[in-house]
C-alpha cells in the first residue's frame, strides 16, 4: 500500500540527498542511494520522521569521503587488442577505402609528402657525403693541422700556412706527437725524352705523409720513399698520362724524369689516386728534401707557405688524445724559435678541414666545402617536409566530418580512445609508407638536378644499411608528425553528438579545428614567401655583382699565363702578339685582375710613426692602363720612353684614389710625392680611378702599380677586338708555341674568372630558387585541397545563393576571400623575417643592393597570384555548378 | 592455500550474506545485523565491509532488482563465493577444535 504510492512515501531531506550525490563516488552512487532510501523508509516506519532523518544524515555522512571505501573499477568487457589481426584487417580495409574514395586528397597528401621526403632523402645523402670527407684515413681522429692567427695592420687573419722549419721542431719538442708532415704546393712540367706533361697538382711532402695519411702506394715502399732528395711519386692517373695506360707493364720504378727540363728525379712509387672524399688532392708528389735543396726559403722561419700536419699519439686507452693540452703547449711555438713572432699557433682537427676552412691570402688549397651549404640545405629541406606535413594535418582535420560517423559507431560498439588513436596513426603510417615509395622514385628522377645544384655525383645508396635505417626513421617520424594531431582530434568526438545530430553534432569541434588550420596555412605561406623574397634578393645581388662597374673594362679581356722562362721574356711575347689583327691592346702584368691580394707595407712622405697599412701591388707596363681601360684622375701614365719610369733606383709609381686618401693626399697633391716600398724609393706620377681588384665582399683597398720591365711578369693581358676572339686565340697560341714549346698554353677570360668568384653565391641562389619553387608548389597543393573541401562542404549554400540570384563572380569571391586573407597575413609576417634574413646575408658584401619595397610587392603579387590561381579553379568549378543538382539531393 | 585474515565484523557480515542467501544487499545486511546483534552500525561500515570482502574474493556481486521503493535504482546483491564459504567453514572448524581443547572446568571457574 505504501510502496505503490510514491507520493505518500516519506522522503529524506533533500539537502542530504544532494550532499550524497555530490560527494559519493560515482561507481556506487546508484546502489547506495537506493539502499539509503529504502533504509529511510524502514526507519520512518519504525521510529518516526525525526529519528529517521537523523539516522539518514548520519548514514549519509558515513558513506562520503573520507569514510567511504571506493569500489575498484572492474573491466566489464575485455576489449580485443588493437593489434588483433581482425582489427588490423578492418583498419586497413577502411584506410584503403578512404584512400580510393578521396583520390584527390590522397594524391595531394601522398604527393606532397613524397616531395618533402624526397628532398629530405637527397639532402641527407648530401650531408652524409659531406660529413664523410677524409674519414678513409685510419688516423682520422689523431690528425691535426697547425694554423696561425696572424695579426696584420688590417686586422687578424686566419692563415693555414706555417714556416718550413716548424715541423722539425714540433716532432723534436713534443713527445705526444707521433708523426709530422709538411705539405706544400708546387708546379712544373714533367718530361722524359720527347714526352712532356704538365702537372696541376704537385705536392711537396715529408716521408711521414705516407704513414700519417692513408694514401697507399701501388708500387714502391712507403717506408723508404722520399729519404733522398731526387725522388718523385706519381699518382695512378699521372702515371697513366705520362707512361700510357699500360704503365704497369713498363716497370717505371727507377726511371728518371725531368722537372722543368732541369733536374732529374727518379720515380720511386705510384700512389693510388686520392679518393674523391679527400681534402688533399695530388697527381705528383715530391720530397721536401728536394725542396730544401732548391729553395732556401723553405728552411727559413719567415717563410710561410706550407701546411704542417701533426698526428698525436693515442691516449693509453687507444682513443684519440685530448688535443687541448697540446694546443696550449704549441701556442707559442713560433715565438720560441723566431723571436719577436707573436703569432699564435692553433690546432685544426682533420675533421674540420674540409668544411670549416676559411683562410686568408689563399693559404688553403685543395677541395673545400662550406658548412653553410649543409645548414642551408638542411633548413630548406626541413621546411619543405614541414609544409607537406602541414598539408596532411590540414586535410585530415578538415575532412574530419567524413570520419565522424565512423568514430561515433566505433566508440558506441566499444572502441576505446587508444584503439582509435592507433587506427589513425596507422593510417598516417600507411600514407607515409606510400609516400616514401613514391619519394624513392622521385629522388631517382630528381637526382641529376640535385647533383647539379650541389655539384656532387651522388648515387642513392640502396646497398647501405644506414640508408634503410634512415628511411625507417623518416617513416616513423613523419607518420608521428602527420598522424598525432589528427588522431587525437578525430578520436575526441563524442559518439552521442556525432551520431545524434550528424555533421552539426561536432560543429564546435570543427570550428576549433578551423582556426588551427588557418594558422597552419599561414605558417606554410610564411615559409614559402620568405624563401621567395630571399630568392629575389639573392638574384638581384648576383645581377648587381655582374653588372656593377669595376673601374676597368672586363669585356673581351683575355689573359695568358706565363710559365717558366717566358716570365722573363714577357715583353717579347707581347711585342709579337700586339701586331695580330684581332688584338686591340696588349700588356704584361703580374696578375690577371681577379682577386689580387699580393700586398705589402709601404712608407711614404709624411708618414706618422706606427701608422702603417697593407698596399696591394702589381708590376705592369706602359700599356696596362690602356689595355684594361682604367682612367687616370690625376697625373700621367707610365711611359716606356721616360727612362726614369723604369729606373731601378728611383722609380715611379701609380696609385689608386684610396691609396692617395689613405696616405693623406688628394689625387692632385699626391703627384710627385715620395714613397718607399720593397726597399725602393720612387715618386708618384699618377693616380688612377678606384677599381675593384677583389670580390665585392670587401671594400676597395689601397693599390700601387710599379713598372719594372726587367722583373718577372706572370700574365699577358690582351684586349681583343669584337668578333675576332676565336681567330685571335689561335693566333696567340701559335706565337706562344713558338716562344715556349715546352708548356701548353693556358689562358682565360677575365670576365669569366670574375664571375667565378661568386660561384658560391650563385649556388646558394640556385638552391634557394629550387626550394622556394618547391615550397610554393607544396603549399599550393595543400591550399588546393582545402578549397576543394570547402567548396564541397558549401555546395548547398552555393546552390541556395545561386537560386536567390548570386552571380558567379560573387560566389568565386566568397570562396576565395577566406584563403586570400590568409596569404595576405602570411605576407605581412614573412616580409620582416625575409628582410631581416636578407640583410644579414647582404652584410657579407660591402657593395650591395638596397632591399627595395618593390621586392616585397613582387613577392606579394606572386604569392597572391599563385594562391588565387589555385583557389579559383575550385571556386569557379563550384560556382558554375547547377544549383538544381546540388539542391535536389536532400 | 593462503589464509586471508577475516576481522570480527567482516566475519559477521560474511555470515549474514550467507544467511540471506541471494537476498543480501546493503539494506538487508544492516537490518539483519541490527536485529540479530543489537548493534547500531552505520550504513557506511556495512558498505565498506562488503566492498572489502569482494576485493578479498569472499563474495561477488551483481546489480539488479530495482524496485519503486528505491526510486527505480538497482541494488547490488551479494553472494558468498567458494572461497568465502571455505573461509567461514575454516573459522567454524578452528573454533570447534579450540572448544574441544578447552579444559572442562575453566569456563565454570571464570564464568558465573
Amino acid at each position: 500500500m505504501k510502496t505503490s504510492q510514491p507520493a505518500n512515501r516519506p522522503n529524506p531531506p533533500r539537502w542530504a540527498q544532494r550532499l550524497l550525490t555530490w560527494l559519493h563516488p560515482a561507481e556506487t552512487l546508484e546502489e547506495v542511494e537506493g539502499d539509503l532510501d529504502e533504509l529511510y523508509t524502514y526507519w520512518h516506519r519504525r521510529a518516526g520522521k525525526t529519528e529517521a532523518t537523523l539516522r539518514y544524515v548520519l548514514n549519509v555522512v558515513s558513506v562520503v569521503p573520507p569514510f567511504v571505501r571506493r569500489r575498484q573499477r572492474q573491466e566489464e568487457y575485455r576489449h580485443p587488442s588493437t593489434l588483433h589481426p581482425a582489427m588490423i584487417r578492418s583498419y586497413f580495409k577502411i584506410a584503403v577505402r578512404h584512400l580510393i574514395k578521396n583520390r584527390v586528397y590522397s594524391f595531394i597528401n601522398i604527393g606532397g609528402l613524397a616531395l618533402g621526403i624526397a628532398c629530405c632523402l637527397l639532402i641527407a645523402m648530401y650531408v652524409y657525403d659531406e660529413l664523410s670527407y677524409d674519414r678513409f684515413n685510419t688516423n682520422y681522429d689523431h690528425i691535426y693541422r697547425l694554423v696561425e692567427k696572424q695579426k696584420q695592420p688590417e686586422g687578424i687573419f686566419d692563415v693555414a700556412a706555417t714556416p718550413g722549419p716548424l715541423a722539425g721542431t714540433i716532432i723534436k719538442d713534443f713527445p705526444e706527437v707521433e708523426r709530422v708532415t709538411r705539405v706544400g704546393r708546387w708546379s712544373g712540367l714533367l718530361s722524359q725524352e720527347r714526352q712532356s706533361v704538365e702537372s696541376n697538382q704537385m705536392l711537396v711532402v715529408d716521408p711521414g705523409f705516407f704513414s700519417m695519411f692513408s694514401y697507399p702506394l701501388l708500387s714502391g715502399n712507403p717506408k723508404t720513399v722520399f729519404r733522398g732528395p731526387n725522388e718523385i711519386i706519381f699518382s695512378e692517373a699521372m702515371a697513366e698520362r705520362f707512361f700510357g695506360t699500360n704503365w704497369r707493364q713498363k716497370n717505371i720504378l727507377g726511371q728518371s724524369v725531368k722537372l722543368n727540363n732541369e733536374q732529374s728525379l727518379m720515380v720511386v712509387g705510384v700512389a693510388q689516386n686520392p679518393p674523391v672524399q679527400s681534402h688533399i688532392e695530388f697527381d705528383v708528389l715530391l720530397p721536401f728534401k728536394w725542396l730544401e735543396r732548391n729553395d732556401e726559403w723553405s728552411m727559413k722561419w719567415n717563410s710561410n707557405s706550407y701546411h704542417t700536419y701533426v698526428q698525436l699519439r693515442p691516449d693509453p686507452a687507444g682513443g684519440p688524445a685530448d688535443p687541448t693540452a697540446f694546443a696550449g703547449k704549441i701556442r707559442s711555438q713560433l715565438k720560441r724559435y723566431d723571436s719577436g713572432n707573436e703569432t699564435p699557433l692553433l690546432l685544426q682537427p682533420l675533421s674540420d678541414i674540409y668544411l670549416y676552412s676559411k683562410f686568408a691570402f689563399e693559404t688553403d688549397h685543395g677541395r673545400r666545402s662550406d658548412i653553410a651549404y649543409i645548414r642551408i640545405f638542411v633548413t630548406v629541406g626541413l621546411i619543405v617536409l614541414l609544409i607537406a606535413v602541414i598539408n596532411f594535418i590540414n586535410l585530415a582535420t578538415a575532412r574530419a566530418s567524413q570520419r565522424a560517423k565512423e568514430v561515433g559507431v566505433r566508440k558506441s560498439v566499444g572502441a576505446q580512445r587508444v584503439s582509435l588513436v592507433m587506427q589513425f596513426l596507422g593510417e598516417a603510417l600507411l600514407m607515409t609508407g606510400l609516400a616514401v615509395l613514391v619519394s624513392l622514385v622521385l629522388a631517382e628522377v630528381l637526382l641529376p638536378l640535385f647533383n647539379d645544384l650541389a655539384s656532387k655525383s651522388l648515387q642513392i645508396p640502396y646497398q647501405l644499411p644506414v640508408f634503410w635505417l634512415t628511411i625507417a626513421t623518416l617513416i616513423a617520424v613523419v607518420s608521428l608528425l602527420t598522424g598525432l594531431y589528427p588522431a587525437f582530434f578525430l578520436s575526441s568526438f563524442r559518439p552521442i553528438n556525432v551520431l545524434k545530430t550528424g555533421v552539426a553534432g561536432h560543429f564546435s569541434n570543427v570550428q576549433a579545428g578551423r582556426s588551427f588550420r588557418k594558422s597552419l596555412v599561414v605558417g606554410q605561406f610564411v615559409l614559402s614567401i620568405t624563401l621567395a623574397i630571399s630568392t629575389i634578393v639573392i638574384y638581384r645581388q648576383l645581377a648587381y655583382m655582374q653588372t656593377t662597374k669595376l673601374g676597368f673594362d672586363k669585356a673581351q679581356l683575355l689573359y695568358v699565363r706565363l710559365k717558366g722562362d717566358l716570365r722573363g721574356k714577357a715583353l717579347r711575347l707581347k711585342s709579337e702578339v700586339e701586331p695580330l689583327p684581332g688584338v686591340a691592346h696588349a700588356s704584361v702584368a703580374t696578375s690577371n685582375m681577379v682577386d689580387m691580394n699580393n700586398s705589402t707595407t709601404i712608407e711614404w712622405e709624411g708618414q706618422k710613426p706606427k701608422d702603417e697599412f697593407l698596399i696591394t701591388q702589381m708590376n705592369v707596363d706602359a700599356d696596362f692602363v690602356k689595355t684594361v681601360g682604367m682612367s687616370l684622375v690625376a697625373g700621367r701614365n707610365f711611359s716606356a720612353r721616360i727612362t726614369s719610369d723604369t729606373a731601378s733606383k728611383l722609380g715611379t709609381y701609380l696609385i689608386n684614389e684610396t691609396a692617395a686618401k689613405r696616405m693623406g693626399w688628394t689625387p692632385a697633391s699626391a703627384l710627385g710625392k715620395r714613397v718607399k716600398f720593397w726597399g725602393t724609393d720612387g715618386t708618384i706620377i699618377g693616380v688612377v680611378k678606384d677599381f675593384h681588384f677583389r670580390p665585392l665582399h670587401v671594400s676597395i683597398a689601397p693599390f700601387i702599380f710599379r713598372f719594372r720591365p726587367k722583373d718577372f711578369y706572370f700574365t699577358l693581358l690582351v684586349k681583343t677586338k669584337p668578333r675576332l676572339v676565336t681567330q685571335t686565340l689561335t693566333d696567340i697560341a701559335k706565337v706562344y708555341k713558338k716562344l715556349d714549346p715546352d708548356h701548353p698554353i693556358s689562358y682565360g677570360f677575365v670576365d669569366q674568372d670574375l664571375d667565378a668568384q661568386y660561384r658560391s653565391e650563385q649556388r646558394i641562389g640556385r638552391i634557394i630558387l629550387c626550394f622556394s619553387i618547391l615550397t610554393i608548389l607544396v603549399s599550393c597543393l595543400g591550399l588546393f585541397g582545402l578549397t576543394a573541401f570547402t567548396a564541397e562542404q558549401r555546395t548547398k549554400e552555393i546552390g541556395v545563393r545561386k537560386v536567390l540570384g548570386a552571380s558567379v563572380a560573387s560566389i568565386v569571391a566568397l570562396l576565395s576571400k577566406d584563403f586570400l586573407k590568409l596569404v595576405v597575413i602570411a605576407l605581412l609576417i614573412a616580409s620582416p623575417i625575409a628582410w631581416y634574413a636578407m640583410n644579414r646575408w647582404l652584410e657579407s658584401f660591402v657593395y650591395k643592393i638596397d632591399i627595395q619595397w618593390w621586392v616585397f610587392a613582387l613577392a606579394a603579387v606572386l604569392a597572391i597570384g599563385i594562391a588565387l590561381l589555385t583557389v579559383s579553379y575550385q571556386s569557379i568549378k563550384a560556382a558554375l555548378m547547377n544549383p538544381v543538382s546540388s539542391l535536389r539531393s536532400e | 592455500m593462503r589464509r586471508t585474515y577475516l576481522g570480527e565484523f567482516e566475519e559477521i557480515v560474511l555470515l549474514m550474506v550467507a544467511i540471506l542467501d541471494g537476498e543480501a544487499y546493503g539494506v538487508t545486511v544492516s537490518q539483519e545485523i541490527e536485529q540479530h546483534t543489537g548493534r547500531q552500525v552505520t550504513f557506511g561500515t556495512v558498505h565498506n565491509t562488503l566492498i572489502r570482502l569482494e576485493e578479498k574474493g569472499f563474495v561477488n556481486s551483481l546489480l539488479g532488482g530495482a524496485t519503486a521503493e528505491r526510486g527505480g535504482r538497482r541494488k547490488r546483491l551479494f553472494k558468498v563465493t567458494a572461497l568465502g564459504s571455505r573461509a567461514l567453514q575454516d573459522i567454524q572448524q578452528l573454533r570447534n577444535e579450540l572448544w574441544q581443547l578447552l579444559p572442562p572446568n575453566t569456563l565454570k571457574l571464570g564464568g558465573s
